[in-house]
């Protein structure tokens, strides 16, 4: 039984029971508990020695056309399924009890999560695909059944915004299909990859490039491409939040990095290089002052995430394969994912906590709650120092390792690239400027009368949360356990 | 003697009224019979082609086994036809076509 | 015990203590105090083996980031002769502080909050003095910003104070700003983070990217030691309690700026333009604080913007690019000295149950005398009384600017006119005289736990400028501290006149009155920076931040988005009346559909 294909199966299988019957908090938490175990065990069991694809396997679906359900991990993909796993779990510990369907709402949570280490695991193209459209759907359910605000409409919003996306990305990897030459045709990404290298396969298409980076850019809400994600996210429960800012996001990346980076040529890169320093400054200088206008914890919390994307995709964008320091970038940008993933996460979590305790996450409302819930406060001090980049959590080290990337990419790329360091470090201030005047809109100053008794952080929220907070500090404080697995990653 | 002109000409006529009659009769039946009107014509016409259009110096029958065809075709639609009209009946009591506008806009 | 395991050690002791009274002391005060303490004592005993071992090392820890031989990011403790003595002020005055926070903060609440953000600061603050390149002591240096935040905002609940923490933070963040370009900007062009290796390479740059480089860099001094124009955060930190405000915001975290202006000193001195703009900005600094002091009511006030004037003084002394060891002589003294001065500060506001403004004191000489007697130390040793410390090293920063830099000699002149006066108001208003209030009146010396350090902080603020120590503290490798050669006889008359111009000047002025004779609303209103900053920020941040918000809001998502969907809703919305319900009609559009293939198909070729 490959591995792999177990952690997709286990929460498919946990739905099952809970569609029959079964408790669907304790099921729910048991599969993702065993996943979590699984996942934590294959990181461990990696030989970085030999690198490259481990725990392949491969099942035939249309030969003839090249589709087949390949499933395989190299160091990349298990520090992503680490995080899915985290988050999951974490993020179906700290669901609230849930009054409506409660079997319908644990059963989405854990589409998602399938299809997200699906997205991560496959090899095939065409899976890889589909599997995230498998973790789409059910956001749109929970964000329009049990979601809070105007949440109808954000799931509406959401869900056509990043299904255009994904129909964008659909065309642009099947003209890359048929791009290939006619006998080789296959979505095996490994073969793809062996045959960009080998100079039979023409592709310098930048149409197709330009495709799969709108396709991707938008489900990673990448400016302009973004309006999607801040009202998905304040109205999303905060299970939803957890695990579509925290991993499905990263799908996009992850999808540009396997698929854009290794199969195009560098002059592609260095034709779309300025347009994609243009859209980061939008995402990090124009999103960032975006979020320091917010006046809502929810608000401030989606933008930012929103406003992060555009590091991570700094480093793509110092990608350089032939550079000495071309993959700096890339090596940061990977375990900027990881870190974000984790923190966002907890962020929302600890949002989450807030709404359900005072009904409102107004900054004009809220106000010195640190005196009545003070573990709450200081989790989400913690949370609010690694969202801003503070050494000693895993966002300051990825964030470092973008900016000398970016820095090695100078002399190829010019004062467009200085200019977009110069905001991206600027951006750091911007993000102080936003989170401490959260954290100190709500947590601190004098308390109003109402938020005097309010329950502190019950222990379940407290471990989760912890659970998130944990490797962030580990992967903060000694980075190479992240970056000695993404360092396999393989250039040209 | 007739040549295959006039039999087709004769046939077009014929269609022509059958397509009048769908279009611009209020009745639901009298447009099924105008259909069997145009399915005639179309019988006709192919009737003319089997005995006017000769093939290496014979006659060609292909045509006119595709009459058999289209006769059993159009009896077939004439049963399922009438039965809808029937219940259509039933249900808005009326048969004028012009009352069936429910699926406008 | 291998030395470099000593400094190991040394280093982690405060961070192992602070987790542990995060995670276990809440509810133990005696047990947070304790943790803290002894750590405290573990890093002073450390310290000073590492400075009497009189061994230069690098000691390499492991590499934190590791991407193979061409890119990799060491974490190592450098000890050198500069680091080692940093690291004796910093371990040295730390343990006299804990101690008097455990008379100052008995009664307080969020005890473990205090010792651990004390632990923390002391872990990161030792980080900063030993690390060996420039991305480990931006890390210490965030770490020891993010102390500063917990610690200033220990009062969570006041709304002052949870500003200025705020405050502090960000606007050391804008410095660290222009730190993180100059780290980039130096690899880049010499390819290493190592102190040792970009020290060396000062000749591969140009002097432009000299120049560029080492002003990035002073850009995070700018921020952290409060220099013009970022100065503002530091009087609001006073917010904090004040044994806080005496090892952080005097003697040691804001140094650290000061510090790493030392350890880059061979690239500051190569570049003539970039010490031109360190030395013009430490002496505005110098002038402009001790002005803005004179304005203070506040007792912590005056000695907050005072601790901005010296730390400009020692900005100016490393800008005059003549040594290493000049501004950190005065960084030295000045760490005792006013370290003193706030202890005692606080020993008197613990005296007057809290109060802070000085013009509720008074005769607290008689009420008070062991504070008194330690405050004296540290006001005579700032003012530049001769043979104290501070004339020693404060002289010394003013004759070599007399010897290269005369129009600075004569800004830092006034400044030392200025440093007198406003101290001897201080002392004056405060201890002289007869009480203004009743809690004057009624105020009482201090326990021995607080006035102890006092006492053995007054020593080093009377002697440590003495030749002795001066020469144990700072040998010849880290740099000259001689008189610059053919110094006049008038310019150390000048010296003493600036001191004695402003001691009669104060005591003239302020002797026993009711109120502040001199009431200037510029400096009153600290130049009104401060206002100007907080109008800007709310209008010209906060507007942008509004434009790019409705942007946003009305264009990217409104007509965007939104409008693309209204678009596609207008299409089917047109489509729809191609349903006329006329099912002949329908007949009618299938004809002609047919016949307009037909058209295509045979006209088509």
């Amino acid at each position: 039984m490959s591995p792999l294909l177990l952690l997709i199966l286990l929460p498919l299988f946990a739905s099952l029971f809970i569609a029959v019957g079964a408790n669907a908090r304790r099921t729910a938490l048991g599969a993702a508990f065993l996943n979590l175990i699984l996942s934590i065990f294959l990181f461990a069991r990696y030989d970085l020695h030999a690198g490259g694809w481990q725990f392949v396997s491969e099942w035939h679906v249309v030969p003839r056309l090249g589709i087949n359900l390949i499933l395989g991990a190299d160091g990349l993909t298990l520090c992503m399924l680490l995080l899915s796993t985290l988050v999951t779990f974490s993020a179906l510990w700290v669901a609230p009890k849930i009054e409506k369907q409660e079997g319908l709402y644990y059963i989405a949570l854990l589409f998602i999560s399938a299809g997200v280490i699906g997205a991560f695991s496959s090899l095939d193209v065409l899976f890889l695909y589909s599997f995230h459209e498998l973790a789409l759907i059910p956001t749109f359910l929970l964000i329009g059944i049990w979601g809070s605000g105007d949440r109808q409409a954000a799931a509406w919003k959401a869900t056509i915004y990043l299904g255009t996306g994904s129909f964008v990305l659909l065309i642009g990897l099947l003209a890359l299909y048929i791009s290939m030459p006619a006998g080789v045709r296959t979505f095996d990404l490994r073969q793809m990859t062996d045959l960009a290298a080998t100079g039979h396969w023409n592709t310098s298409s930048p149409v197709i490039y330009l495709l799969l980076l709108i396709g991707f850019g938008t489900l990673v809400s990448l400016f302009p491409f973004h309006s999607w994600a801040p009202p998905a996210y304040a109205s999303a429960p905060a299970p939803a939040a957890m695990l579509h800012a925290g991993v499905l996001k990263k799908f996009g990346l992850y999808g540009l990095i396997r698929i854009a980076l290794p199969l195009f040529p560098p002059a592609v890169h260095d034709f779309f290089n300025p347009l994609l320093l243009i859209l980061i400054i939008g995402n990090i200088g124009y999103i960032g002052y975006v979020t320091v206008a917010q006046k809502r914890l929810d608000w401030t919390i989606g933008y930012s995430s929103v406003m992060h994307m555009g590091y991570i995709f700094l480093g793509l964008a110092a990608f350089s394969p032939l550079a000495i320091h071309g993959l700096l970038g890339l090596n940061g940008a990977a375990l900027l994912m990881f870190a974000h993933g984790l923190s966002v996460a907890a962020a929302f979590a600890l949002c989450g906590e807030i709404r359900q305790r005072t009904g409102t996450l107004d900054y004009a409302e809220l106000g010195g709650l640190a005196k009545s819930v003070p573990v709450l406060g200081l989790l989400f001090g913690f949370v609010a120092m690694a969202s801003v980049g503070l050494p000693g959590f895993a966002n300051f080290a990825g964030e470092i390792l973008v900016f000398f990337g970016a820095t090695a990419a100078l002399p190829s790329t010019g004062y467009l690239m200085m200019i977009t360091i110069i905001i991206g470090v600027w951006g750091v201030v911007v993000s102080a400027i936003y989170m401490l005047r959260a954290y100190r809109n709500i947590f601190w100053g004098p308390i109003a009368a109402r938020w005097e008794s309010l329950a502190d952080i019950s222990p379940t929220a407290l471990y989760s949360v912890v659970l998130l907070l944990i490797p962030l500090m580990i992967a903060g404080f000694y980075p190479q356990f992240i970056l000695k697995m993404v360092a396999t990653l393989l250039p040209q | 003697m007739p040549t295959l002109a006039n039999y087709l000409i004769a046939s077009g006529l014929l269609f022509a009224v059958g397509l009048g009659g769908v279009m611009l009769r209020r009745s639901i039946i009298v447009i099924f019979m105008s259909l069997e009107m145009m399915l005639s014509a179309a019988n006709l016409s192919l009737v003319a082609f089997s005995r006017y259009g000769l093939i290496n110096g014979h006659q060609n029958y292909d045509a006119q086994i595709l009459v058999f065809f289209i006769i059993t075709v159009a009896a077939a639609e004439v049963a399922v036809g009438l039965a809808i009209i029937v219940s259509l009946y039933r249900a808005r009591q009326t048969t004028h076509v012009e009352d069936l506008d429910t699926l406008k806009f | 015990m291998h030395l470099s395991l000593i400094a190991w050690i040394t280093l982690i002791v405060p961070l192992v203590a602070a987790a542990l009274i995060l995670l276990v002391t809440r509810t133990n005060k005696p047990l947070a105090a304790g943790l803290a303490i002894l750590s405290s004592l573990l890093v002073f005993i450390g310290a000073w083996i590492l400075f009497l071992g009189h061994t230069d090392a690098d000691y390499l820890g492991f590499n934190w980031i590791d991407l193979g031989k061409n890119f990799s990011i060491p974490f190592g403790l450098a000890i050198e002769p500069l680091s080692r003595t940093m690291l004796v002020i910093v371990a040295s005055i730390a343990p006299l502080v804990f101690i008097f926070s455990l008379g100052y903060m008995k009664d307080e609440e969020g005890y473990w909050r205090y010792f651990a953000g004390l632990a923390l600061f002391l872990f990161s603050m030792l980080g900063i003095v030993m690390a060996d390149n420039l991305v480990m002591i931006y890390i210490f240096w965030e770490l020891v910003g993010v102390s500063s935040y917990i610690l200033i905002g220990h009062y969570f609940r006041k709304d002052s104070a949870a500003d200025a923490a705020k405050q502090a933070f960000l606007v050391n963040r804008i410095g660290d700003f222009g730190f993180m370009l100059g780290i980039l900007f130096i690899w880049l062009a010499t390819h290493s983070i190592t102190f040792s290796a970009i020290n060396s390479s000062a000749s591969n740059l140009s002097n432009l990217g000299l120049a560029i480089g080492v002003v990035l860099i002073f850009c995070g001094t700018v921020g952290k030691s409060a220099q013009f124009p970022l100065h503002v955060w530091l009087p609001n930190s006073m917010e904090g309690p004040t044994p806080v405000s005496s090892l952080l915001h005097a003697a040691t975290m804001v140094a650290a700026g000061v510090y790493l202006l030392t350890r880059i000193f061979p690239l500051l001195a190569a570049s003539p333009d970039a010490s031109e703009i360190v030395v013009w900005i430490g002496a505005i600094t110098a002038l402009g604080a001790g002005f803005l002091a004179i304005g203070q009511d506040d007792i912590k006030g005056i000695l907050a913007y005072s601790t901005i004037s010296q730390l400009g003084y020692m900005v100016a002394g490393a800008g005059l690019a003549v040594s290493a060891a000049l501004p950190m002589f005065h960084l030295f003294t000045h760490a005792f000295f006013k370290c003193l001065l706030f202890l005692s500060a606080g020993s008197v506001i613990l005296g007057m149950h809290h109060e802070q403004n000085i013009w509720k004191m008074g005769g607290l000489k008689n009420k008070m005398p062991l504070t008194f007697l330690a405050y004296m130390a540290g006001m005579l040793a700032l003012s530049g009384c001769p043979g104290l410390s501070g004339s020693f090293s404060k002289d010394l920063i003013m004759a070599h600017a007399w010897e290269h830099h005369q129009a600075i000699f004569w800004v830092l002149v006034a400044g030392a006119a200025l440093t007198p006066f406003y101290m001897a108001r201080q002392a004056s208003v405060v201890f002289f005289g007869s009480p203004r209030s009743e809690h004057a009146k009624h105020a009482h010396e201090s326990p021995l736990v607080m006035v102890l350090p006092l006492f053995l902080l007054a020593l080093p603020a009377i002697g440590a400028g003495w030749p002795f120590f001066k020469h144990i503290f700072f040998p010849e490798t880290i740099g000259t501290l001689e008189e610059p050669d053919h110094l006049p006889h008038f310019v150390e008359l000048i010296f003493l006149g600036a001191f004695v111009l402003g001691i009669a000047l104060a005591f003239a002025l302020y002797r026993n009155p009711a109120k502040d004779p001199l009431r200037i609303p510029l400096l009153t209103n600290r130049f009104y920076i401060d206002a100007i900053y907080d109008w800007a920020v709310a209008n010209i941040q906060g507007g942008f931040a509004r434009v790019c918000s409705f942007f946003d809001r009305w264009f990217i998502n409104g007509i965007l988005v939104q409008g693309s969907a209204s678009a596609i809703w207008f299409l089917g919305f047109c489509l729809r009346f191609l349903q006329v319900g006329n099912l002949q009609a329908y007949a009618f559009f299938f004809g002609a559909g047919v016949l307009g293939l037909i058209y295509v198909l045979f006209t088509v070729h």
